[in-house]
């Protein structure tokens, strides 16, 4: 439940000589595992993860979730935004129930899955708030937790702490690495943060721009379960220069 | 302060109703406002002589109110003045085939421009078509009602639908198009079928230029309802301000234009007051809250 394929995947902006944005991307994630996209912007890890969640077409090539084809979005690839993206007209509790409610999931049912989700991203006490209302890291814990409460295969992240201070990004890194823990869902995470890609992935996929494809796939052994002491960690030291080298030789 | 936890939210959600101005404010506001039409009203009168200025084409503002009061208030009697005691009647006819147009433009311009927005074929079928019938003012179309309603309130009601309708239209078009991707992204990922995300996102999204498309369109629908009962309807505030023309009762006509632009005024009001609450979350995120 929950693998991700990707063979032979290219993506080509503007029809014929326009940019290619991935070349022949191969790559493969198991179940449970969390997976890091680390690159620099431009890099096309982006694009990769919208091709996965059914937002964007590839150009060419095969992307398979659990063996079958990847036509459109769908509640089996929860998609967490950048910018949560909640929508601005719904509290917190309808932005979180918005999902089982379309798919027509029974009420007791959703409500409950809901009431218990929000208790783990600690945001019980705000279920009537406007997203207007919340600091960017309670908006985001709303983006997660709309996407847990699907329950989908996998987890579809999207830079989704970029845009938050360190303190708060800190917080909702330990957030996810608890919610990871208990759930194992399938994650893949893309970042441009070296440091979060470490200490949230059990394998980092360095890619490099121009055309986009992943350089390296590097697994972090360091044992779980993490904290953000692991951040101070020797090995986590190590981890990082070794990514720092490839990536500054994906520079030249 | 929370340090690590980050779940101090930036507005308590516990009142989130923006404050009512106080008092002082309001009044304030208030008196501002009525500087301007309380000058016009004093220096009119005074240019005044014997109740008529220009040589006697206008009364002055006091014989106006006094026509008006007979107007609303005045027994009819033996028909010795045939406006006394009908403003209301004629009120009531006016706003509701201005409710009734305004209704029918609703209807059937929110819908379509939520499709014409969502949809490149709809877009491209009926799109063209509106664009070059917007040009044709409604005045234009009183032949064809007049051959279709006869005399009578469905003409007025046709016109106002007609005028009401491009505006609010074209503006539902405009902010179905510009909804965010990624607010469609995320609720099609959460499963969200063409039809949810037309009612539960688009539609929401758009709201906004709704609105802006229902206010100008109910004005456009107060022009309407006038000129169309000003020619071809046997009532309602128009027929009388042509009907007094004709007369020669200028206190009437002025009367008469003061009621439109008071029930025009009120109505926007109510639109506003209906926004307000419809897009309190719109309203929380701007600047000028």
């Amino acid at each position: 439940m929950g693998t991700i394929a990707f063979s032979n995947v290219s993506k080509i902006y503007g029809g014929t000589g326009g940019v290619q944005a991935l070349a022949e991307v191969d790559f493969h994630i198991g179940e449970g595992e969390f997976v890091a996209l680390l690159g620099p912007s431009g890099c096309g890890k982006s694009t990769l993860l919208n091709i996965l969640a059914g937002f964007e077409g590839a150009t060419g090539g095969d992307v398979r979730f659990d063996g079958g084809g990847v036509t459109k979005p769908g509640p089996d690839r929860g998609v967490v935004f950048q910018e949560a993206s909640l929508l601005p007209w719904l509290n917190v509790w309808d932005n979180v129930v918005f999902g089982p409610k379309v798919q027509g999931i029974a009420k007791p049912v959703y409500e409950e899955r809901a009431r218990r989700i929000l208790d783990i991203v600690g945001l019980s006490q705000f279920t009537e708030a406007l997203p207007v209302q919340l600091s960017g890291g309670m908006r985001q814990r709303v983006g997660i937790a709309r996407a847990l409460v699907m329950e989908p295969r996998a987890l579809l992240m999207d830079e989704p702490f970029g845009a938050l201070d360190a303190q708060t990004r800190l917080s909702m890194q330990e957030l996810l690495l608890d919610v990871w823990q208990k759930l194992k869902t399938t994650v893949l995470f893309v970042t441009h943060d070296i440091d979060e890609a470490i200490l949230l992935a059990d394998r980092v996929c360095v890619m490099k721009a121009r055309p986009g494809r992943i350089s390296r796939d590097i697994p972090i052994t360091l044992p779980r379960p993490r904290s953000i002491d692991t951040l101070t960690d020797p090995a986590f030291v190590g981890f990082k220069a070794e990514i720092m080298a490839e990536m500054r030789g994906a520079h030249h | 302060m929370a340090a690590i936890t980050d779940t101090a939210p930036v507005a308590p959600a516990a009142q989130p109703t923006a404050k009512a101005s106080p008092l002082p404010g309001r009044l304030r506001k208030l008196a501002l406002a009525l500087i301007l039409p309380v000058a016009l009203v004093i220096a009119w009168q005074l240019a005044g002589k014997d109740g008529a200025i220009f040589g006697g084409a206008l009364p002055t503002p006091d014989r106006v109110w006094k026509a008006w009061m007979l107007w609303a208030f005045g027994n009819p009697g033996f028909g010795l003045n045939p406006y006394a005691g009908t403003w209301m009647a004629n009120v009531i006819a006016s706003a509701q085939r201005v409710a009734a147009g305004f209704a029918l433009a609703i209807v059937v311009g929110v819908p379509l421009g939520i499709l014409i927005g969502w949809s490149k074929t709809v877009s491209a079928l009926v799109d063209p078509s509106i664009q070059w019938l917007r040009p044709v003012p409604i005045t234009a179309w009183l032949p064809i009602s007049i051959a279709i309603f006869g005399i009578s309130g469905l003409g007025a009601i046709f016109l106002i639908t007609i005028g009401a309708f491009y505006p609010i239209v074209i503006n539902t078009t405009q902010g179905a198009r510009d909804v965010e991707r990624n607010w469609i992204r995320a609720a099609l990922m959460m499963g969200a079928s063409r039809f949810d995300v037309l009612l539960r996102v688009v539609l929401p999204a758009a709201l906004p230029s709704i609105f802006t498309g229902l206010r100008l369109g109910l004005g456009i629908g107060w022009t309407a309802v006038i000129v169309s009962e000003m020619v071809a309807v046997k009532s309602g505030l128009g027929y009388v301000l042509w009907d007094a023309y004709y007369v020669g009762r200028m206190d009437i006509v002025i009367a008469d234009m003061v009621s439109i632009g008071l029930l025009g005024y009120l109505s926007d009001r109510l639109i506003v007051a209906v926004e307000m609450t419809a897009l309190r979350w719109r309203r929380m995120q701007s600047f000028n809250q």
